[in-house]
């Protein structure tokens, strides 16, 4: 296989417009941004229309394509404005959509045909049957669930019409990414930007930050005895350096770097990782020595990790604190 | 017939023969949340034929859960679920998934779709989509608040069933973390998972099911059925699941009165009522998402508890 038959894409984030520069500088296929109050991250990290505008332009003068990420679940009442966001955007000339609701996903699919959409991760996409309802409403690629393995995933590739992504650098949650509601069951709060958008924070479902609860320190108990002090819901990061050969071998059509809320350094530097690791690989496979590259990537690894931890800790903080915005009612 | 229905869930034989149905008017037969479950009926199709026949028997609707989060490898026993579902004249289906709700939809078409909890119903769009694709019945994703679901119920005119009663899900995973417990504890799979199980920390708490994540506290609408029968709402659920029998039997009882009376016009709660909610709530109470708050926070109806 040379690197000519590989038609997949390296598809990196995009937190600001300087981390899509880094992002191209190092070798992205394609970026994605999360306009602001839409997608499934803290509001810092999404940008506005004159942003992406900047991104777009950046991206493409360097080859790239640039999708707008709306992978949450926004209120009925906010579809409009959804429409609408996706229409400006249509105009500025985005290359795609990832998307997580199903009625958003139809309703962009029928009004805007010529806008390649993408089902995230959060649309738990699990068996080949899911995947076939998501390509009757318009879904051309679909991100494969973290927890699905290689064989499950090449079992896809040869009967289904649609492109599958893969999360090569990123953490596996405790639970189905999509199907956990343990964020906003301890911290919810209700905020209004100055677009009329709820940003729901504590629900990474719908668009706020995820405030990571099931990082605790949990003890377990039956009744008021305690039987274990510290049990932990898994929550590991992973990065498929060993499998991406095979990957590629499969034709998968999406390798995605996941880190909107990382330094752009770090997401400079793991995505020239992944660039040169994929082209040498791709150029010549009799000499690819996969040791070499995990040895490297370790050096990114502890940096990634140690932002990673600093941020869950800071997150974990933040769900203590009293909700501020809340409408009518009050807790006991 | 009444003009509600109030339906529970049971995972297992052992669970509907030792279970008063009295109160019940429906039943979910499955869990929905793990294959290796004791004898959970998705697994054991004799059985679940069985159970359905005793449910209609008992004059009761017969509906069949599937899982809440099927791989590729699950959908054969699904398949095979459906088949002794549709055989034995289920009343529904429930799907959690879309994917098997296009199974429903493509290979056994007679057989009415329930739209369940986990399949992430959140807008009247997402709402339209999957009643385009068979669904009669859908339970709106936990995290809507009430005006939300009131906008969607209304701009599709779906049937929308909501839970009134117990441990709302707050997560599954593919991963049973108990099992590293099991020599620890001398306590095997699947026994592990019923030890009635909490995550604490500070006054955090969830219930654990192992790969199941639950609300620590229970959500309970019960001073809220007055306003819920108002806006319309005829189809509740008291989930169930991993309670004991008395559970399903005693709380049930007092949302069968608490409704009849809803219906009637009244909005009494009897202390004795309260005190049933309050013994069988290890946690404590809570609202869930139906405020627009935290989901654990509890936000009382204007009447005084127990008028």
């Amino acid at each position: 296989m040379s690197e000519r038959q590989w038609r997949g894409e390296l598809l990196a984030p995009g937190g600001s417009v300087a981390m899509v520069e880094a992002a191209v500088a190092n070798g992205a296929d394609a970026i994605y941004v999360g306009p602001r109050g839409w997608s499934r991250r803290r509001d810092a990290y999404e940008l506005g229309d004159e942003e992406i505008h900047q991104c777009l332009e950046v991206a493409h003068a360097g080859s790239a394509r640039l999708r707008a990420a709306f992978n949450t679940h926004p209120q009925s009442s906010e579809v409009p404005a959804l429409l609408r966001k996706v229409e400006r955007l249509a105009g500025l000339g985005i290359d795609g959509l990832i998307m997580t609701d199903v009625g958003c996903i139809a309703e962009v699919s029928r009004r805007f045909p010529g806008i390649p959409i993408h089902a995230s991760i959060g649309a738990n996409i699990l068996n080949n049957e899911d995947i076939r309802f998501y390509r009757e409403i318009g879904v051309t690629q679909v991100v494969a669930d973290t927890k699905l393995t290689l064989r499950e995933l090449s079992s896809r590739k040869h009967d289904l019409e649609v492109g599958i992504e893969i999360l090569v650098h990123a953490n596996k949650c405790y639970t189905y990414l999509g199907k956990c509601w343990m964020s906003p069951y301890h911290r919810f709060e209700r905020a209004v930007d100055e677009f009329g958008k709820d940003l729901f924070r504590g629900s990474p479902n719908r668009g706020g930050l995820d405030y990571r609860v099931c990082l605790e320190a949990w003890s377990l108990y039956s009744g008021e005895t305690r039987w274990e002090e510290q049990v932990a819901l898994k929550n590991d990061a992973f990065f498929l350096v060993d499998d991406i050969p095979k990957l590629l071998d499969l034709g998968v059509h999406c390798l995605k770097v996941q880190g909107r809320e990382y330094p752009v350094e770090l997401v400079g530097g793991m995505i020239r990782f992944y660039r040169e690791m994929i082209d040498a690989y791709l150029t010549d496979r009799t000499t690819f020595s996969l040791p070499a590259w995990k040895a490297r990537l370790a050096g990114l690894r502890v940096e990634r990790d140690r932002e990673r931890t600093q941020g869950t800790q800071a997150l974990l903080d933040e769900a203590r604190l009293p909700v501020l915005a809340t409408p009518g009612g009050c807790s006991r | 017939m009444p003009p509600f229905e109030l339906n529970t869930d049971i995972s297992n034989r052992r669970d509907l023969q030792s279970s008063d149905l009295t109160p019940y008017d429906a039943l979910y037969l499955g869990n929905p949340y793990c294959r290796d479950y004791e004898a959970n009926f998705l697994e054991r199709v004799d059985e679940l034929a069985e159970a359905i026949r005793q449910v209609k028997g008992a004059g009761r609707r017969a509906y069949v859960t599937t899982y809440a989060a099927p791989r590729n490898s699950f959908l054969d026993q699904i398949r095979r679920v459906l088949e002794v579902a549709e055989r034995e004249g289920a009343d529904a289906v429930e799907a959690h998934n879309l994917g098997v709700l296009r199974i429903c939809r493509t290979e056994c078409p007679g057989l009415p779709v329930f739209v369940g909890g986990f399949a992430n119903v959140y807008t009247d769009v997402g709402a339209r989509v999957l009643l385009d694709s068979g669904a009669r019945r859908l339970t709106p994703n936990y995290e809507l608040s009430l005006e939300e679901i009131g906008l969607l119920a209304r701009n599709t005119g779906a049937e929308v069933e909501l839970l009134v009663h117990g441990k709302m899900p707050l997560g599954i995973s593919d991963y049973c973390f108990l099992l590293e417990y099991e020599k620890a504890w001398g306590i095997p799979c699947p026994s592990l998972c019923q030890q009635d199980l909490y995550l604490r920390q500070g006054d955090w708490a969830m219930k654990s099911v192992g790969k199941g994540v639950l609300s620590g506290r229970d959500v309970c609408m019960l001073e809220h059925l007055p306003a819920l029968w108002a806006a319309g709402y005829r189809t509740f659920r008291l989930t169930a699941l991993s309670e004991r029998p008395a559970y399903r039997a005693e709380v049930g009882a007092v949302y069968r009165a608490a409704l009849t009376g809803a219906a009637a016009g009244g909005g009494a709660f009897p202390e004795a009522w309260w005190e049933v909610i309050r013994r069988h709530s290890r946690i404590g109470l809570c609202n869930g998402f139906y405020f627009g708050q935290s989901g654990q926070a509890y936000v009382p109806a204007r009447q005084e508890v127990g008028a």
